[in-house]
């Protein structure tokens, strides 16, 4: 109970939001909606995901909004161009990791702050895509959306797949080696580094990870819609940061699980179709995330102060 | 950024930081004055070297140049404020209503903004100092919500206008030869740069950002002097939702987006070290202004105005001065026999 505290306590706020739904507004519940809801939020699962090990390594990418826009107008630009999806996936995957390598080596490489790092990258991507693709959609041909099947058939394979990754991520952070390592470089990157890790290389590869998860997501944000704008991903950083600090994940790194940041990613994804189920202005919502955000975190300062003795 | 502090005399004057910051801006400068200005048909020049647009950089640097300088004592003592762009945002907000719903006079409402913007710094300033919560985080919650709230009392639509003609002086007319608000600017820079360089707060800033342990044990009121910067952004983040709203003759509920992104990149390119103990208000003042020359500037080239891409392109040189600044920041550390330790962000 205690080493899962966060994780227990954002699942029964969650359940409670979901309850309240259940009770005031069943029509939460019916099928099509819910289904669309969840496929909407599947891509950014899979950046949370990645963003996970990135502050569990005692690092931050502020990057992956502008990271995930460029993949998806490069994947769109391929697959307009007759690329089948087999080859257009890979590619946007092979872009962002390219991305995620430019910030691993500026983290990693030159030791710099990652925060000014990937802020700096960020801009630079926003901009350099606004200047060659000047708000341009791109227009994507028939049979990428859904994979060619029905919609109905499209979503469940994105979210099966989608689950299928945070499985797969959440079994190897506690089971692999490696997943135990970014624990260690997130704890003190030091005592890592005498325990024989190398927390340089392992920082960079989790950046390179980082890019070729928000390029996955990409390639599972453009099969979702006919059209790709250039301005997807705008503020997708902050809203991942959000649903992974609600989570439990520590911002001073080495704490923290992916299953975690998926229910702080659901919590916050209700919010704004229970505002609307609920009546409350849509206006909220903003405030609504940045509360529950402030709440998680003074939850964990309070239970800290509380265990730590008074004073820190 | 020297670790070692400045060296006496000319030299130390010569190597700082500053120094070449400064001359980057007028090289900046003088690139766009020599490529930017230009003689229209009726022979009037036009462009970058023309006073107009000097004051046009100024006018409009204030705002970024404000909230840069409330983020230099924040990021001196080891912080950081993410929501500073959003509080300008409520803060305008704010003064709308007062001034519109509520029928205050300006001043009285001007006065109670500035008390606003204070008292959202000071839920900054006490989520960090009494929970001891990552300023990262509880800002990014802040920013969140800052901006929500601004939403939510304008329900996204409503927008405050027909300030009177004696207000919009602040923003829109000139003061003394000036733009009005340039002396507002000057006097907060003055009163910022006492307050870090000349003061015991000042040091006190640096020794927090340096170990806040090692400040706790030399008797330093860490905790207080660490909420008075969060504080001291809210007010002057205040400050600057006045002169914007003043400047656009409006209130709404989107200003200031993405403002906090150019403050901190004017503070780090100013050479204010992101880890905390090292930095000036000159450093910020002369990021401020690199950017800002940028930025006006590249309105001004002709190839820029053919291709219709000004903003992206300071967006992009904005972005690859400030790696190019971090890079330049670590030479000497990864130049010298002893390689630092690993530090995280």
């Amino acid at each position: 109970m205690n080493r899962y505290f966060r994780e227990i306590s954002v699942t029964m706020a969650l359940g409670v939001v979901l309850l309240v739904l259940a009770v005031f507004a069943p029509a939460f519940y019916s099928p099509q909606p819910l289904l669309s809801l969840v496929t909407r939020e599947a891509p950014t699962l899979v950046v949370a995901c990645g963003m996970v090990l990135v502050i569990i390594c005692r690092q931050i990418d502020i990057s992956v909004g502008s990271v995930f826009s460029v993949c998806s107008i490069c994947a769109g630009l391929l697959a307009a161009r007759g690329w089948p999806l087999a080859g257009s996936v890979p590619a946007a995957m092979a872009v962002g990791a390219l991305l995620g390598a430019c910030n691993g080596f500026f983290v990693a490489g030159l030791q710099l702050p990652s925060i000014v790092v990937t802020l700096a990258t960020m801009v630079i991507l926003r901009e350099g895509l606004n200047l060659l693709q000047q708000g341009a959609f791109v227009n994507l041909p028939d049979r990428v959306q859904w994979f060619g099947l029905s919609q109905a058939a499209g979503q469940g394979v994105l979210v099966a797949f989608a689950l299928a990754l945070l499985v797969a991520l959440g079994l190897g952070m506690r089971r692999i080696a490696a997943g135990r390592w970014v624990y260690a470089v997130g704890t003190d990157a030091e005592a890592a580094r005498l325990a024989g890790i190398r927390p340089r290389l392992l920082t960079f590869f989790v950046f390179v990870l980082m890019g070729t998860l928000a390029g996955l997501a990409a390639a599972m944000n453009i099969v979702q819609s006919p059209q790709v704008q250039p301005a997807v991903g705008t503020g997708l950083e902050l809203k991942v940061i959000a649903a992974v600090v609600v989570g439990g994940v520590a911002i001073s790194g080495g704490r923290g699980n992916v299953w975690g940041a998926f229910a702080g990613l659901l919590l916050l994804a209700c919010v704004s179709p229970a505002l609307t189920h609920l009546h409350v202005e849509a206006y909220w919502e903003k405030a609504i995330q940045g509360a529950i955000i402030l709440l998680a975190v003074v939850a964990d300062g309070v239970r800290q102060q509380k265990t730590a003795g008074g004073h820190p | 950024m020297s670790a070692a502090g400045p060296q006496p005399g000319w030299k130390g004057v010569l190597f700082r930081y500053e120094t070449l910051l400064l001359a980057v801006v007028l090289v900046e400068w003088l690139f766009f004055y020599h490529y930017g200005t230009t003689t229209n048909r009726r022979g009037v020049v036009v462009g970058f070297g023309t006073v107009d647009r000097q004051f046009d950089i100024l006018r409009h640097s204030c705002e970024i140049g404000l909230l840069a300088l409330a983020l230099t004592p924040v990021i001196l003592t080891a912080g950081i404020d993410l929501s500073v762009g959003s509080l300008l945002g409520l803060c305008a907000i704010v003064f709308g209503k007062l001034w519109h719903d509520a029928g205050l006079s300006i001043p009285s409402a001007a006065a109670l903004t500035l008390v606003a913007g204070a008292v959202a710094g000071g839920l900054n300033a006490g989520l960090i100092t009494r929970l001891g919560l990552p300023p990262l985080i509880v800002t990014l919650g802040t920013y969140s919500l800052f901006r929500g709230l601004a939403e939510a009392m304008t329900h996204g639509a409503v927008t405050y206008t027909d300030f009177p003609a004696g207000f919009l002086f602040l923003g829109q007319e000139r003061g003394l030869g000036v733009p009005t608000q340039a002396w507002l600017f000057l006097l907060a820079a003055v009163a910022v740069w006492l307050l870090v360089h000349r003061t015991t707060f000042g040091r006190s800033f640096r020794a927090i950002g340096f170990s806040p342990e090692g400040a706790r044990y030399a008797g330093l009121p860490v905790a207080r002097r660490t909420a008075l910067v969060y504080v001291l952004a809210g007010l002057i983040a205040a400050l600057a939702a006045l002169i914007y709203t003043a400047r656009l003759g409006q209130a709404k509920a989107d200003a200031g987006t993405g403002y906090e992104l150019f403050a901190i990149t004017a503070v780090v390119l100013g050479g204010t070290s992101i880890f905390g103990g090292r930095g000036s208000v000159t450093g910020t003042l002369l990021g401020v202004a690199a950017i800002a020359v940028l930025k006006s500037g590249l309105a001004c080239l002709p190839v820029v105005m053919r291709m219709n891409a000004a903003q992206e392109m300071s967006g992009i040189l904005t972005g690859a001065l400030l790696l190019l600044a971090l890079t330049g920041s670590i030479l000497p550390k990864i130049l010298s026999p002893f390689r630092g330790r690993p530090q995280a962000g």
